[in-house]
């Protein structure tokens, strides 16, 4: 028989880990929204992150110091990937720039596995050595709760951004019309580098709380991609509320089948998800 | 064979020809014939690409799943009911067929775009690949099983040759029965006539009458097919069938890079792509095997973003410069051989 506490530990473990998904699907849904392209190299991000702070960590940096850094590496390295690589893909216009972006960044991806294979082929984790929570009659491990904690202070930071900044209003005003927006003087080429640079750190938070809570290796990078995708599709593609509330409940799913029905077969029930909405709602990932 | 009722069919006898020779001058070399062999099995795929992507706007992104569902279905179907591999394949090209005759026909119904077909098509691919790892019961998990059937050896002792000559051959016949249902399927057939129209124009096809869920359905029924048996003989090449031959990555992200560099929808393009990415596969797996990863990654960048609109063009000059190069002639590139009638 399965304990009340036992319920409610999984359910922070997979807040936690929806947490993770969360930042990612923000991730997608940021720069697909803004730009259309499906970023599927944000895995990536997300591990380049990881183990670069994990590699601070091992050099003798602080922890917090070291993920600051690798948050700091990842986005600069959006910021190169962004110069580079999608001003090409910009260059073209509607469904054309969608295929290409798809096929770009799936390319840079199988790149920098194949790159950082070489390089770092372990698993990296990045302890926090927080002791287990109390609450009431549940043990909450310290970690879930530090994860979703900051993803929530993240989340809430970028809500703001765009909703009391003026230039996340920029951003937002491009993601309703994007001809309106140049019309009123709004550069989308410059808003869509910042919003890239944001969702590779966002990418990269959600690296660095999966190597938190248990360890991150290059291979992971895909899978990453995979569940980012994932929470778009659920939550809708257009949507970062939808990105937030999709990869919060799907990490919750994903946590207790894990837990009653094992491991591949939560991750079925994942994609399985994902499919269902594409037929039951296509329209949540067309333009 | 009659010209006058398959065009192209000539040409096809020489690349034909040109293949059943080519092991002839390394029939020793386990080596070569695997390459040999890979070179096949890829253009298979990209065969069946080129139908359901090239003329169909159909982007299949699960051809490493579906073929891997067909090779487990031979194994287990043979296996299971005490049956020779010859009538478990037939079963898996089946039910292949008609996994992505469905995802066709649910797409098309849907209306669905060719980017939304690629992502519903990845998720099927990473549910499959789960589901390969998962079900240890059927699939042996990620150690998978021994897969030495179609009883190759026999025929091997027969003649004297060593089984993976024999196996080659098998892949060749398979891939030259796809040639040959491509020419008479886009070339002569009234469904070639009906792919274009839809692909030029959906609505404007389906105004003057062509059902274009239809010709979807069977274009991804026939893709399925082939992917089936692709999928099937590339576990046997392996001769060993784990979950990591059918990966995304090793699967589908390969034979769309041979799609692309060989030219869409060109006859010869699946065979062209695949004979120049294995000879870099080769190469690199000779002289730089640990960057074989990351080299295919900036390929497919490349690819798409300068070679895609003109890559017929670009294809058919870099052809000519390899023609040159392989000289020897192991390989049977079909320059000129597509007349494009």
């Amino acid at each position: 028989m399965v304990t009340v506490s036992t319920l409610a530990a999984l359910a922070v473990d997979g807040l936690a880990f929806g947490a993770s998904l969360a930042l990612l699907g923000v991730g997608i849904t940021l720069v697909y929204g803004l730009g259309e392209v499906l970023n599927l190299a944000i895995g990536a991000f997300a591990v380049i992150a990881a183990i670069t702070a994990a590699l601070l960590v091992d050099g003798g940096m602080s922890l917090p110091i070291a993920i600051l850094a690798g948050l700091a590496f990842v986005g600069v390295f959006g910021l190169l990937v962004d110069r580079t690589l999608l001003s090409l893909v910009y260059r073209s216009e509607g469904e054309e720039r969608i295929l290409l972006g798809i096929f770009t960044t799936l390319g840079l991806t199988v790149l920098l596995e194949g790159i950082m294979v070489n390089y770092v082929s372990s698993r990296y984790s990045l302890p926090l050595n927080i002791s287990p929570i109390d609450v009431g009659a549940t043990v909450v491990t310290g970690t879930s709760a530090v994860s979703i904690v900051v993803t929530a202070v993240i989340i809430a930071v970028l809500f703001l951004f765009l909703n009391r900044t003026f230039l996340g209003k920029a951003t937002r005003t491009i993601f309703q019309d994007e001809r309106g927006a140049r019309l009123v003087g709004i550069d989308p080429r410059k808003l869509r580098t910042l919003v890239f640079v944001l969702s590779a750190v966002v990418a990269g938070l959600a690296g660095i709380l999966a190597a938190a809570r248990s360890n991150v290796s290059v291979a992971n990078s895909f899978q990453f991609t995979t569940f980012a995708l994932i929470v778009s599709i659920v939550g809708g593609i257009r949507s970062l509320v939808g990105a937030v509330v999709a990869g919060l409940v799907l990490g919750l799913i994903n946590t207790y089948a894990n837990f009653f029905v094992g491991s591949y077969f939560a991750t079925i029930i994942l994609f399985g998800a994902a499919i269902v909405f594409l037929l039951v709602r296509p329209e949540v990932m067309s333009s | 064979m009659n010209t006058d009722r398959l065009p192209g069919a000539r040409s096809l006898a020489l690349v034909g020809i040109l293949f059943v020779i080519a092991p002839l001058p390394v029939l020793g070399s386990g080596y070569y014939i695997g390459v040999l062999s890979r070179i096949l099995l890829f253009a298979l795929f990209a065969l069946a690409l080129n139908i359901v992507f090239g003329h169909n706007d159909q982007l299949f992104l699960f051809m490493g799943g579906l073929g891997g569902v067909g090779a487990y279905t031979t194994a287990l179907v043979a296996d299971s009911f005490g049956v020779t591999p010859w009538i478990g394949l037939p079963v898996a090209a089946l039910l292949c067929g008609v996994i992505a005759m469905s995802v066709s026909w649910v797409s098309a119904r849907r209306r669905f775009t060719v980017i939304l077909i690629s992502i519903l098509t990845l998720n099927l691919q990473l549910v499959f690949s789960e589901a390969f790892i998962g079900a240890r019961d059927l699939t042996g998990g990620s150690t998978g099983f021994p897969y030495e059937l179609f009883s190759l050896s026999g025929v091997a002792d027969a003649v004297g040759v060593p089984t993976a000559v024999v196996l080659y051959y098998l892949i060749l016949a398979f891939l030259l029965a796809g040639m040959v249902l491509y020419l008479w399927l886009i070339k002569s057939s009234r469904y070639g006539i009906a792919f274009e129209a839809i692909r030029e124009d959906e609505l404007a096809a389906e105004s003057i009458g062509i059902d274009v869920v239809r010709y979807k359905a069977i274009a991804g029924f026939i893709a399925g097919v082939l992917i089936a048996i692709a999928g099937t003989l590339l576990a046997r090449e392996a001769s060993y069938i784990t979950p990591s031959i059918f990966t995304f990555l090793a699967v589908d992200v390969i034979a769309l890079i041979v799609l692309i560099v060989g030219g869409i929808r060109r006859t010869y393009g699946p065979i062209v792509g695949a004979i120049i990415v294995e000879v870099i596969e080769a190469a690199l797996g000779t002289y730089a095997a640990n960057w074989r990863t990351a080299i295919f990654g900036g390929l497919l960048i490349i690819l798409f973003l300068y070679f895609r609109s003109g890559v017929i063009v670009a294809a058919e000059d870099l052809l000519e410069d390899w023609d040159i190069s392989l000289g020897g002639g192991n390989g049977g590139t079909p320059t000129e051989a597509d007349a494009e009638s």
